[in-house]
């Protein structure tokens, strides 16, 4: 299935855009995001552990499903203010 | 209650003009700005990124949930795009009817909004370099 991927700050320069479409397996939970993306962009890998998902534009926990056109955000810590 | 992104400069005074109240005895207004230095280096700008719908709301959620906590009104705004050093980056009005409440709802909002809104800071230094700030992880107990 297809899904909108927004990366934010260090994650938009790893992913080299702020905005990829990605074909991800049916039934993708957030959690198991971590290991498609950065099996295609490895200098993801570090980034990750404190990297914030959102799905469709709410926070989303880790056992979260992504559905087919799901827009998913990757958050890097914030430094708002 | 009133949360806005705006890629304007801000007016203060405007944001003033949205919690103020003859029934509200006590006004603060903070404002954050652009610091010309961070550490050794000489920070000309900062660019603020923002992932607006999420933020927007929180921001919204922030001042509701303080508005309640406090009895008072509160507003706040925050630049997204370029903002020059010394300029606001981000205003915070609370009106409430005495002192105590106004500063305290002034002071959490503003450890809010850099804990739990999407908002990030590129700074831009003298020599043309820039780099990503990135504190607080949205992630729990990261």
């Amino acid at each position: 299935m297809r899904i909108r991927l927004l990366a934010f700050a260090s994650a938009g320069d790893v992913l080299g855009s702020p905005e990829t479409d990605l074909e991800v397996p049916a039934g993708t939970r957030v959690a198991e995001l971590g290991a498609v993306l950065t099996q295609r962009w490895p200098a993801l890998a570090p980034l990750w552990p404190r990297l914030a998902v959102a799905v469709d534009g709410e926070l989303a926990r880790p056992d979260a499903p992504l559905a087919e056109n799901s827009e998913v955000a990757l958050l890097p810590p914030v430094s708002g203010g | 209650m009133f949360a806005a992104l705006t890629e304007e400069a801000i007016a203060a005074e405007a944001v003033v003009a949205r919690v103020a109240h003859p029934s509200r005895g006590a006004v603060v207004l903070f404002l954050g700005t652009v610091r010309n230095r961070h550490d050794e280096r000489q920070v000309v700008s900062i660019h603020y990124a923002a992932y607006r719908p999420l933020a927007e709301r929180v921001l919204a959620r922030i001042a509701a949930e303080l508005e309640a906590e406090h009895q008072g009104a509160v507003a706040i705004v925050h630049r997204v795009g370029e903002v020059a050093a010394g300029q606001a980056s981000v205003a915070i009005a609370v009106a409430a009817p005495h002192r105590a409440a106004a500063y305290a709802a002034s002071r959490q909002a503003l450890e809010r909004l850099k804990r739990e809104a999407p908002i990030w800071k590129r700074e831009h230094y003298a020599g043309g370099e820039s780099a990503w700030r990135e504190e607080e992880s949205l992630v729990p107990g990261r």
